[in-house]
């Protein structure tokens, strides 16, 4: 198996200023993603997907354990080059235009001006702001936004996108047309790597699901073999005992 | 060297879109052209006051922009999340942390330059009008010209702003820090032709190539401060990083006093640029600790 990601014993601890534990997110965390799979990474709030994205993204150092991304170590600029990084909130300039804001991640890309203007002006007609493209992006819908945000991560051509909540604040149409991006990603042999709430979004994309609780693995396995829908399966892995206990004065 | 432009140009065009920094701008070269409306004050020499109203500006107020300027555009970055998004493309920490405050700098360059230039006009202006008003003694006439001049600077970068924002879609604040760059290159232009061939300063030119080296030297210390910022504000929050930086800033002042380097120009003379060369080697090594500081603290920072 040609193997993009590997997590061999991962964990992470966040400490405060005087380096007292806080919060253990990640807990010996075991993980491989094959080339071209579409993989989902889910998880009750809290369960460390959002931990362990940005490990692979090298934005957080393990405590213990190792990252390996393409075979290298995610902080270096290597691995990055292959790497396209869709985040849960657009974390977008907002005084730069949509334009400019794809510019701006294809010069860190390093890409010449030429291919620089002509990926802009491709992913803005593929996301539907060509309209729009010389407004702010900080006039911009949350929506709107979120296609800038995809477009920025999509514009160095990666190998591997990390998208973590990919349909978070859009429409079900926008939804849909996300959908059918990841597949056409996926079918020309981008490897995918999402984390979602919305488990029929998983089910109809990913090939394999990994699910956290706890900063531990409780699953994994193939969209196909985990008999019956992803949202059985997910319950009864991290559902169990979860409702909440009405307070009595509400009763 | 492409991710160091993007990067640079980006956080340039942060820095001068800031209303903030429009603001700082506009005021400093304000009360550095109100300072010719006191010329009559000679202070010991012809436009005295307004060199040194203009150099103590260029040293204390460029400080001042680079630190806070640095300290904010550092902050929202580390805040909002884009720095996340930024080094999950192929850029290395530290080539991002250089870059990001090479732009500072640059920006920081922008306010000084527009300062500078608004100081020269000052001095030019103060002179001519010495000699205009020494031998009536009426200066009423100076002073209704040199309120003008300060009007003038304050409104139109505003005015220009705001109609290339209406009408062209520009960035207002960006559009007015240029346009107050390019009415005080052009205005120093003028006001030394115009006092020349009207024979009022004679040597006027000869006074601003004069002024160039010191404004150097007084800008130098900005290059350390926006290092210093921008090597805190990775460490520690707004305030403290505004704080430490401010200390650093005030512990200079005295050391960087312009009182001497405006007396060097006093009746004629003139610094060498050798000295403004020293005081710029001198800056290279705390702009490089500074640097290499900052550039460790984001290298260790877990971000999210």
């Amino acid at each position: 198996m040609d193997c993009v990601i590997k997590l061999e014993g991962v964990s992470k601890t966040f400490r405060d200023f005087w380096l007292r534990p806080t919060v253990k997110a990640v807990d010996s965390l075991d993980m491989t993603v094959a080339r071209g799979e579409v993989f989902g990474l889910l998880g009750p709030n809290g369960s460390g997907k959002s931990t362990t994205i940005k490990m692979i993204l090298g934005l957080i150092a393990p405590g213990a354990g190792t990252v390996r991304v393409f075979g290298l170590p995610p902080q270096t600029v290597a691995a990055r080059r292959k790497i396209g990084y869709l985040p849960e909130l657009s974390y977008l300039h907002p005084f730069l235009t949509a334009r400019e804001t794809l510019s701006y991640y294809a010069g860190l890309c390093a890409l010449d001006r030429a291919t620089a203007k002509d990926r802009a002006r491709q992913l803005l007609d593929m996301v539907g702001l060509s309209d729009v493209a010389d407004r702010a992006v900080g006039s911009y819908s949350k929506g709107m936004a979120r296609r800038v945000a995809l477009a920025s991560a999509l514009v160095g051509r990666p190998e591997l996108l990390v998208m973590d909540e990919p349909t978070s604040g859009l429409d079900p149409v926008s939804t849909s047309e996300v959908k059918t991006l990841i597949r056409t990603l996926s079918g020309a042999g981008i490897t995918v790597l999402m984390t979602s709430h919305l488990l029929a979004d998983a089910e109809d994309v990913c090939s394999r699901v990994c699910i956290l609780d706890g900063g531990r693995k409780a699953a994994e396995g193939r969209i196909g073999e985990i008999g019956g829908s992803l949202e059985q399966f997910f319950l009864s892995k991290v559902g169990e005992g979860r409702d909440f206990k009405v307070a009595d004065f509400l009763r | 060297m492409r991710r160091c432009r993007a990067i640079t140009g980006a956080t340039a065009l942060e820095m001068t879109s800031e209303p903030l920094g429009m603001l700082l701008t506009i005021c400093a070269v304000a009360a550095v052209t109100f300072a010719a409306a006191f010329h009559i004050h000679q202070f010991g020499e012809p436009s005295r006051m307004a060199r040194d109203a203009g150099f103590s500006v260029v040293l204390v107020g460029s400080s001042a922009y680079a630190v806070f300027c640095t300290i904010r555009a550092f902050r929202r970055e580390l805040e909002s999340g884009t720095l996340q998004m930024a080094l999950s493309h192929p850029v290395s920490r530290t080539a991002f942390f250089v870059s990001k405050t090479l732009g500072a700098f640059l920006a920081s360059c922008m306010f000084t330059a527009t300062v500078f230039c608004a100081a020269a006009v000052a001095a030019v202006g103060a002179e001519a009008g010495w000699a205009i008003a020494a031998p009536t003694g009426d200066v009423s006439r100076i002073w209704g010209v040199s309120l003008s001049l300060n009007a003038a600077t304050m409104v139109l970068p505003l005015v220009v702003g705001a109609v290339l924002n209406r009408f062209f879609r520009f960035r207002f604040a960006a559009s007015a820090v240029r346009v107050a760059l390019a009415v005080s290159v052009v205005g120093v232009v003028a006001a030394a032709a115009l006092a020349r061939a009207w024979g009022l300063v004679p040597g006027a030119f000869g006074l601003v190539r004069r002024m160039l080296p010191v404004a150097f030297a007084a800008a130098v210390p900005s290059a350390v401060f926006t290092a210093a910022a921008a090597a805190f504000s990775v460490k520690m929050r707004d305030g403290a990083a505004a704080g430490a930086s401010g200390v650093l800033a005030l512990a200079s002042v005295p050391v960087l006093g312009n009182y001497y380097l405006t007396d060097a120009l006093a009746k004629g003379g003139s610094l060498s640029w050798s000295h403004a060369a020293v005081a710029a080697v001198a800056a290279i090594p705390f702009v490089a600790g500074f640097l290499i500081l900052g550039s460790t603290f984001l290298k260790g920072r877990d971000l999210g």
